[in-house]
């Protein structure tokens, strides 16, 4: 097995853009990703989305992709796992690289969620789910999120504002991040007194539709002696695992089973320690999934992340940042390429290419990726090389 | 997204939809709400065809504003995840009440209902849903 390394990120601003469509933007990513590098040859592409056979009556998206980037003749493909598509198509990426199949490989995960009324959007979600057990009956990820928000309100028996502190913090991230949704901070009080859209659930604890394209350049060890290793990060191991696609039939709903199997898989095949991770950009399409993971992951007790985030440990200048540029909240959650944005971010981060929203010294991230609420979770590390 | 409903689908889901006919795990009761080969948490094939109890304790509840496609002139409708006396869930709409009369914690009972139709001439699908006990 080879080491596999990042080299070149492109990320297109998350907003509703009404006059840009999916092949444009994914080639706008892809392009930036690939502006400065000397690569001779790409020798695949994978590419997250979920929504674009619904949303832009679409499919296909590989070939799509490799002719808009004129790039006809190579291997390309689109990887499907609902709003954790991005970070699929980035393991793909990885394995083939890893097991010497290919050297080179571009990923991009883009997603056009604007094309859709806002129903359609609401149905996109229910296919996370299974449909004809939950969908059919009208129930929505926003309102499962909103069940197993209640539930965790009740057992551990804390006030709301303790998840609600969860989209503070990444909107305070967001506001330096030139490519984020939504650069702007908003206050607790902001958060509670916006509208309920499902009980706990308010408006400003939930995403809003959006479009987005991120790529990223991976390569093999041999492939970044040619084209130089200045940099570069590695993609330690990028590891997937899965659970009962609806959380009820879970043992225990708020224990995200795939989230603790895909992390300690990945930390076991990167050799690293728990320890070792200064960052973390974690899946929170809803408020409550901020702490689920946490304390899946094991960085704060059973109930205990919304007083951690009360105390400033996940904060950009806290012992261990999250969401360093928004997260899913405030960067913005065009649902197949926020995986890519996520490692792309981390990128950002180990190169020193982060800006105001810069952490120094961080040598490892972590990204988690969730399709739906938790039935796939893709782990990937990345540290410098 | 045109056609949500198929037919062949609908009548395929009838008796769990209309009687809530499962399929349980001889081995380690795990419940499948549609015919399964293989128990998808024991492996065990020994899997039974059984009906879930009508009445059951509410679990956790909230509303959908925002609804899905079909469900547009419906909203706000109540929906939540109701627990059987073995632990078994079952996630459902609520009906017959206002939110401000359930509590967590409270017996609910099953009943069939009108889940939505697919526009005026389209298919009319029904199911169950769950509702204060009525003692
Ligand atoms: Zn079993």
């Amino acid at each position: 097995m080879t080491q596999v390394f990042a080299k070149g990120v492109g990320l297109v601003k998350v907003e509703e853009h009404w006059d840009k469509n999916i092949e444009y933007l994914m080639t706008k990513a892809a392009i930036e990703a690939l502006k400065e590098l000397r690569i001779e040859k790409i020798d695949a592409i994978y590419i997250g989305n979920v929504g674009a056979e619904t949303l832009q009556y679409q499919s296909q998206l590989g070939a799509l992709a490799a002719e808009q980037l004129g790039l006809i003749g190579i291997p390309s493909i689109r990887v499907e796992s609902a709003d954790s598509s991005g970070a699929a198509a980035l393991r793909e990426a990885y394995m083939a690289i890893a097991s010497g199949i290919l050297k080179t490989a571009l990923v991009i995960g883009v997603e056009k969620l604007s094309d859709g009324l806002p129903e359609e959007f609401v149905s996109l979600t229910s296919m996370f789910d299974k449909y004809e057990y939950t969908g059919y009956q009208g129930l929505t990820q926003t309102s499962l999120a909103a069940l197993l928000y209640q539930h965790y309100l009740v057992r551990y028996e804390i006030p709301q504002d303790y998840v609600a502190q969860f989209p503070v913090i990444m909107h305070e991230n967001a506001s330096t991040a030139p490519h984020a949704q939504y650069q702007f901070k908003i206050s607790i009080d902001n958060v509670m007194n916006s509208p309920i859209v499902s009980e706990p659930l308010r408006r400003l604890e939930c995403t809003a539709v959006a479009d987005g394209a991120a790529a990223i350049v991976l390569c093999s060890r041999d492939a970044l002696e040619k084209i130089g290793r200045d940099g570069a990060v590695e993609v330690a191991a990028v590891s997937m695992s899965t659970d009962f696609v609806s959380p009820f039939d879970r043992e225990d709903p708020l224990k995200l089973g795939a989230v603790s199997l895909a992390f300690n898989d990945s930390l076991t095949r990167a050799k690293m320690t728990r320890k070792e991770i200064k960052i973390i950009e974690l899946h929170d399409s809803y408020s409550i999934l901020a702490p689920l993971i946490l304390e899946s992951l094991g960085f704060s007790q059973e109930g205990k992340a919304g007083i951690d985030v009360k105390k400033g440990k996940y904060s950009l200048s806290g012992e261990l940042p999250i969401n360093t540029f928004g997260g899913l909240k405030a960067r913005g959650h065009p649902f197949g390429a926020t995986g890519v944005y996520q490692v792309a971010e981390l990128y950002l981060q180990l190169t020193g290419l982060a800006g105001k929203n810069q952490v120094d010294g961080a040598k490892a991230g972590l990204a988690i990726s969730l399709g739906g609420l938790g039935s796939t979770a893709i782990s990937t590390i990345m540290r410098t090389g | 997204m045109v056609f949500r409903f198929r037919i062949p689908s609908h009548w395929r889901a009838k008796p769990f939809r209309y009687r809530l006919i499962v399929y349980r795990c001889e081995d380690c009761g795990m419940v499948h709400q549609y015919p399964a080969i293989i128990c998808r948490k024991c492996r065990s094939t020994r899997l039974r065809h059984t009906q879930l109890p009508q009445t059951a304790k509410l679990l956790s509840f909230t509303v959908v504003r925002q609804a899905p496609v079909g469900f547009e002139e419906l909203a706000p409708y109540i929906v939540g995840v109701v627990e059987f006396e073995d632990g078994t869930r079952l996630v459902t709409q609520l009906t017959d009440c206002e939110p401000e009369e359930l509590k967590i914690g409270m017996e609910v009972e099953a009943v069939v209902r009108k889940i939505t139709q697919d526009g005026p001439s389209g298919l009319i699908i029904y199911g169950f849903k769950f509702r204060p006990r009525i003692v």
